[in-house]
């Protein structure tokens, strides 16, 4: 039977190893250290302390609850989100701005190929792999917020969400006009279910990676006219407010006059090769003859192009010259010549850069083969 | 302020393209090729029975001329697609470009009694525009050359914006027999070596002839009477008068003035030779030079303001140029060799000369200021060039080499292309080419 002096200095001993182990002994920093009035109590107010704070075994586990009878209890409705597995994949013409390629021209061609049946059926239904915790096929429609140990229904749509459930009063013509109803609104407690609901951050498909940009398919050219009146729309507009049409024209006028800009073709310029390539074209049917007057004329002249490259009409007309009247016609009409006949079926041009050169002013500068 | 910000913005955009490009697109060419023009003649519609010969000789006439100068290459009639049976008929443009005649020619040939009417119209085939106007030359029959001739220089001028020189004549010497007893007597012949008619016999040796400006008269340098004079011939009825000179004074290397009306020529006095001008009609004379030196084979510049010649004064024959008048002369050529008979180009922009070096002799050219020298030519003796009436042909003699050499005319573009000897039965030198007939 042990004394006190043993039972206190067992409890002593004891509280002084479980101090060294817990809170000092693995610590290599000093730890700040808590204190606290200890009293010296009896054996039997001892017991009686934890026989106060020993739990009940027959109390029901807060932490497990009795699973919902779910069969019974309709699934309540989605509440904002759409099904994530019946998402269609997303569409290339969805990637981000920033990830496509150039705009798509007007012509939504892209839209129309995507359209089309892919090549593969089964590539629809072989998504490329997905994170585990994307898998879709776990995704279920989302749950009421608020857990409870016992599920509610979703209130009715039309009701406010109030701890007592009330019907709606509405004014009845048919009732006595000497029973006066108040008008109150209907209420409902508040939507609950008894699982936890976790918040699924993971998306609900994977991302398909973005597709290989696809080629610009040709199209056939609007009508100048047509791009004219489209870069008149595009022109560009403020976006102030405050900003009034009439401000704009005249920006765009002063705009106009102070660069004194000619007429603006649209589109990419024309490469180097492009231009070399097109030289070469003509010089190789320009004719020169060194030992004559014209050599020693400088010509510049001009022509228009079709699309196919040919010179409209066959008119080429001269520019500027820097020699009398004979031999600049001579040498007008040499550079006639090596543009006409060499044209055959029309320069090979870059189609997509018309704009560019529809309007072509060469000059035939015959300073390098004159003779010397 | 809102409105400035929004000026520069839009200014800004508007810029960025312009930068790019803006206005049509715009090349330099400074490297053409150097080729003959293609054309094509269809055989000249004869529209009379008698005209059938001389439309087709007119027809290779044009086309001989058109050729001959190495401007020009005939597409030949084997490759045509379509033929043109009548002079009013309308051209079929794409048959001719698909043949890549550049050029074509159509005509026709009336031929009434001893007339001869040859009409004739030039189109650049691939503008599918005729070049200028029909033109129409009336002849007789015994001049059908000289129609033809006409036509190619009526085609030649439009297509390269110079005089022609087809319907020209050259006078020269025309030489015969050994090289140790040469007979030498004038001629005269059409450009291309047809037509040769003499214009003096073999009795006296003649030298270095020169057409007068219009062609109508001949300066020539005799030794019939055993020293070189000078004698002025007609050509059209080969009428003579000797240019006065006093006893012992040896004249020679004669030349018009550009009015025809005064000669300019050396004279050698006791052993010094100096340029003179004389008045045809009054017969004055006028010393140019006056130094120790030898001055001698003087030509007029075309505005008859100055005078190319050679001298000897700076110890080599070598080209100088002065006034008209006499005077201060400068020298022009200053390359290795010797230098000697200089010829002011019709154009005014060169001098052809003859120039000896290194044991060769070259015919080249020089700009009157002496720059850019360009030798033509080069063979065992080159010498004597004479221009075309268009300033783009030189005339020259070229002979071989050894007892049996002879002398012959030769044609070269002022290219340096298109060197070419002129057909003709026996020998020749001294080659003056004459004005466009008219």
């Amino acid at each position: 039977m042990a004394t006190p002096g043993t039972f206190i200095s067992a409890v002593g001993h004891t509280g002084l190893i479980v101090w060294l182990i817990v809170g000092w002994g693995f610590d290599a920093e000093p730890l700040q250290i808590q204190t606290m009035d200890v009293s010296v109590i009896s054996g039997e107010e001892f017991e009686q302390m934890r026989a106060r704070t020993t739990p009940d075994p027959g109390a029901a586990d807060p932490e497990a609850p009795v699973p919902p009878e779910v069969d019974e209890t309709p699934p309540p409705p989605p509440a904002e989100e759409e099904p994530t597995e019946t998402a269609p994949p997303p569409e290339p013409v969805e990637q981000p701005v920033e990830e496509t390629p150039p705009p798509p021209p007007p012509e939504p061609l892209v839209t129309e190929a995507d359209d089309q049946p892919p090549p593969e059926p089964s590539a629809p239904a072989d998504p490329p792999p997905t994170p585990d915790i994307a898998v879709s096929e776990e995704a279920t429609p989302p749950q009421a917020p608020t857990v409870a140990s016992q599920i509610t229904a979703p209130p009715p749509p039309d009701a406010n969400v109030d701890d007592i459930v009330r019907e709606e009063v509405v004014p009845d013509d048919s009732a006595e006009p000497d029973v006066v109803e108040e008008e109150q609104d209907a209420t409902a407690p508040e939507e609950t279910t008894t699982a936890i609901v976790i918040e699924d951050l993971a998306p609900r498909t994977s991302v398909r990676p973005s597709t290989r940009p696809s080629r610009p398919v040709p199209q056939p050219e609007p009508e100048p006219e047509q791009e004219e009146s489209d870069v008149a729309e595009e022109a560009p507009a403020p976006s102030e407010p405050e900003t009034s049409e009439d401000d704009v024209a005249a920006a765009l006028e002063a705009a106009l006059s102070a660069t004194d800009a000619p007429a603006v073709a649209a589109g990419p310029p024309m490469t180097g090769a492009e231009r070399d390539s097109f030289r070469i074209s003509v010089n190789r049917c320009w004719n020169v003859d060194p030992g004559s007057v014209a050599a020693r004329v400088t010509v510049e002249v001009g022509f228009s192009l079709d699309r196919e490259g040919k010179v409209q009409g066959n008119d080429v007309r001269l520019i500027s010259s820097d020699g009398d009247q004979s031999a600049t016609n001579t040498a007008f009409e040499a550079a006639r010549r090596a543009i006409l006949r060499c044209q055959s079926g029309g320069y090979e041009l870059p189609a997509d850069k018309y704009d560019q050169w529809k309007d072509v002013v060469i000059t035939f500068d015959p300073s390098g083969m004159r003779l010397r | 302020m809102m409105k400035r910000l929004l000026t520069l913005l839009v200014a800004l955009l508007l810029a960025g393209p312009v930068l790019a490009q803006s206005g049509p697109l715009r090349l330099t060419i400074t490297d053409g090729v150097i080729e003959p023009i293609t054309f094509a003649v269809p055989s000249f519609e004869a529209e009379s029975p008698a005209a059938q010969q001389a439309a087709s000789d007119i027809s290779r006439l044009v086309v001989q001329d058109l050729a001959g100068t190495g401007l020009f290459r005939e597409v030949p009639s084997t490759a045509f697609i379509s033929q043109v049976s009548s002079f009013a008929q309308p051209v079929a443009f794409p048959d001719w470009r698909a043949i890549n005649a550049q050029a074509l020619i159509v005509g026709a040939v009336t031929v009434s009694g001893e007339q001869l009417v040859v009409k004739f119209r030039l189109y650049d085939v691939f503008s599918g525009q005729e070049l200028g106007q029909g033109l129409q030359f009336a002849g007789t029959v015994a001049g059908w050359r000289r129609m033809g001739h006409k036509v190619a220089d009526a085609v030649y001028s439009r297509i390269t914006g110079e005089g022609g020189y087809f319907d020209s004549r050259v006078v020269f010497v025309s030489e015969s027999g050994p090289k140790d007893n040469r007979q030498k007597r004038l001629a005269i012949m059409d450009f291309d070596g047809a037509n040769v008619q003499f214009l003096t016999d073999s009795s006296s040796i003649v030298l270095a002839p020169r057409f007068s400006p219009n062609g109508d008269r001949v300066l020539y340098t005799s030794f019939e009477s055993g020293f070189p004079r000078i004698n002025v011939l007609n050509v059209a009825n080969v009428g003579r008068q000797q240019l006065q000179t006093a006893a012992g004074e040896m004249a020679f290397s004669p030349r018009f003035s550009r009015d025809g009306r005064q000669v300019i020529y050396s004279l050698s006095n006791g052993g010094n030779t100096d340029i003179y001008r004389t008045d045809l009609a009054s017969g004055q004379h006028l010393r140019l030079t006056q130094t120790p030196s030898i001055e001698t084979a003087p030509s007029l510049s075309p505005d008859g303001s100055q005078i190319v010649f050679e001298s000897d004064r700076s110890g080599t024959q070598q080209l100088y140029v002065m006034s008209a008048n006499g005077g201060e002369a400068r020298r022009i050529s200053f390359g290795d060799g010797r230098y000697g008979s200089p010829v002011w180009s019709p154009r005014g922009d060169l001098v052809a000369f003859t120039k000896q070096n290194a044991g060769r002799f070259h015919i080249g050219v020089m700009r009157v200021d002496g720059s850019e020298e360009r030798l033509l030519t080069s063979s065992f003796l080159d010498e004597g060039p004479s221009w075309s009436p268009n300033g783009r042909v030189i005339m020259f003699t070229r002979e071989t080499q050894g007892a049996g050499g002879t002398s012959s005319l030769y044609s070269v573009d002022i290219s340096g292309r298109n060197l070419k000897a002129v057909p003709l039965q026996g020998g020749a030198s001294d080659p003056s080419w004459g004005p466009l007939q008219p």
